[in-house]
């Protein structure tokens, strides 16, 4: 699990106030909020790329806000996945596996066994840019899951699919979320990705954490109202 | 031929081959002019038969060869970190920094070559230190490799820098999050990713190097480079000597410079 006590992250003139936020073991977070209000900002200061100015980030009990963001035990998907265009399919899989020094029968074996998971079998041997774009998704969580971590943060992961891809994806994180029971931390713009994914959502605003709720009470807040507007406006044309 | 190519994208192609083809032309003519009007018998006279021109031409285009390659290898292994930091950090004095490391490309040769020797020539500012060292630079081989070095530097790191610049930080980060440390996630990502400027950098410093003449005359006329020896036998003999032994170099750099430019498409 991770909790964060107190997060003041300051970034020239931009300020992120986190109070606390807690995610339980298991659990699928998804934080919320307009363009520009630190939600990056936030994954970025919990994996280690960013010092917060106060604050703490706890993760499993231990603290590790001073940590590199190789001691932290927590994995980062980014919004363009970040594959590593160098390497096979199974290169970038067995990254972090390799970096830990496990033996090569052990790591072919995770990977197969991630890759099966992940249904991606077929397309180990081929590099980032001869997959298409949900195929490069499902390598990055692979990579990212292979390792284990206590807490896969997500930036946006499936804002760069189009709709029926987004919709399978959703399904499949869904159902890979329920399969592994991994904790994770999921930044979105898209309704739906919330309600489906969300065992709670984190709203932020003005870089201040607004609210944490469970889907179902977000989307009747007036933060998920928000939200709804759009939906509203399409359901216009539906009805006409 | 691709669809940009269409009938009025080949008219344009054709209005921009012309301005092409005067530079490629410009470009192209004294080399022609360079073998074309070469004295063959004067060639085969320094370059073969007479023993004495001959082993003069052929142990200066070594010190060139192993001069240039020697300051290309050193500066290769120094620029990598320091075109590292500039890519990824900010601080303060950095213009200055760059300011300085540009400084040779403005310079003149000769002035390259002076400034060179004041600092650590036998009489210059550092010549206690090379001393302790057993470092000589004032006519050896390591006075034309600190010159090579020198006006080479700034290629070599700057075309290192761009390549670095080139690969997004985050990948490295993505590599730390994954468990490698910052230098583990440099040689497995930023490195190899960046590997073709590094080669292109090797390159063209080597070029550079492998040109200069001013700032060696003034720091090492000896061991003579052949340059060196070009610009002496102009000098002494008339431009058919000098021509003789500019062919060969301009042979031996062009083969290199093809093969290596072969190697780095693959």
């Amino acid at each position: 699990m991770i909790v964060i006590k107190d997060l003041i992250v300051k970034l020239k003139e931009f300020k992120l106030v986190i109070p606390e936020l807690r995610v339980g073991r298991g659990e699928y977070l998804v934080v919320m909020g307009p363009s520009g209000v630190g939600k990056t900002v936030l994954i970025h200061t919990l994996v280690g790329f960013i010092k917060p100015l106060r604050g703490s980030i706890i993760v499993d009990g231990r603290d590790v806000t001073n940590e590199p963001p190789e001691r932290r035990g927590l994995a980062l998907i980014p919004q363009d996945y970040g594959l590593f265009p160098h390497m096979s399919v199974y290169d970038n899989i067995a990254y972090g596996l390799r970096i830990r020094g496990l033996s090569k029968d052990l790591i072919d074996g995770k990977v197969r066994e991630v890759a099966r998971t992940l249904e991606i079998e077929g397309i180990l041997s081929k590099y980032p840019h001869e997959i298409s774009g949900g195929e490069q998704q499902r390598v990055a969580l692979a990579r990212a899951l292979v390792v284990e971590p206590k807490v896969l943060l997500m930036d946006e992961p499936l804002s760069s699919l189009d709709p029926r891809l987004r919709i399978k994806s959703i399904e499949f994180l869904k159902n890979l979320h329920r399969r592994l029971g991994f904790t994770a931390i999921h930044i979105t713009h898209n309704l739906l990705e919330a309600l489906e994914l969300g065992d709670e959502v984190a709203y932020i605003e003005g870089g201040e954490l607004m609210c944490v709720l469970p889907p179902r009470e977000f989307i009747r807040s007036r933060w998920g109202r928000e939200y709804l507007r759009e939906l509203l406006m399409i359901n216009k044309y539906l009805s006409t | 031929m691709s669809r940009l190519w269409d009938r009025s994208g080949r008219a344009f192609l054709l209005t921009l081959s012309v301005g092409a083809s005067i530079l490629i032309t410009f470009l192209v003519i004294p080399i022609i002019a360079l073998f074309a009007l070469s004295d063959l018998g004067v060639m085969g006279k320094v370059l073969i038969t007479n023993e004495e021109y001959a082993s003069l031409v052929w142990s200066a285009m070594a010190t060139t060869l192993l001069a240039s390659g020697t300051s290309t290898v050193t500066l290769l292994i120094l620029s990598i970190p320091l075109a590292y930091i500039l890519a990824r950090t900010d601080f303060r004095g950095k213009s200055l920094i760059e300011a300085f490391i540009d400084l040779p490309l403005m310079i003149p040769h000769a002035v390259a070559g002076i400034m060179i020797l004041l600092a650590y020539g036998g009489r210059g500012l550092l010549a206690n230190l090379t001393r302790s060292l057993g470092i000589a630079i004032c006519n050896t081989f390591w006075g034309i490799v600190a010159v090579m070095a020198f006006v080479s530097a700034p290629i070599m790191i700057d075309t290192i820098r761009v390549g670095f610049e080139s690969v997004s930080p985050t990948l490295e980060l993505i590599a730390r999050s994954l468990g490698a440390s910052p230098a583990k996630a440099f040689t497995t990502v930023t490195l190899p990713l960046s590997i073709k400027a590094i080669c292109t950098a090797a390159i063209l410093s080597w070029a550079r190097a492998l040109s200069e003449v001013g700032a060696i005359l003034i720091v090492a006329y000896y061991p003579k480079t052949i340059n060196v020896l070009i610009i002496e036998w102009f000098m002494t003999y008339g431009l058919k000597y000098a021509v003789a032994i500019s062919v060969p170099l301009v042979l031996i750099s062009l083969a290199l410079f093809t093969i290596l430019k072969v190697v780095l498409k693959k």
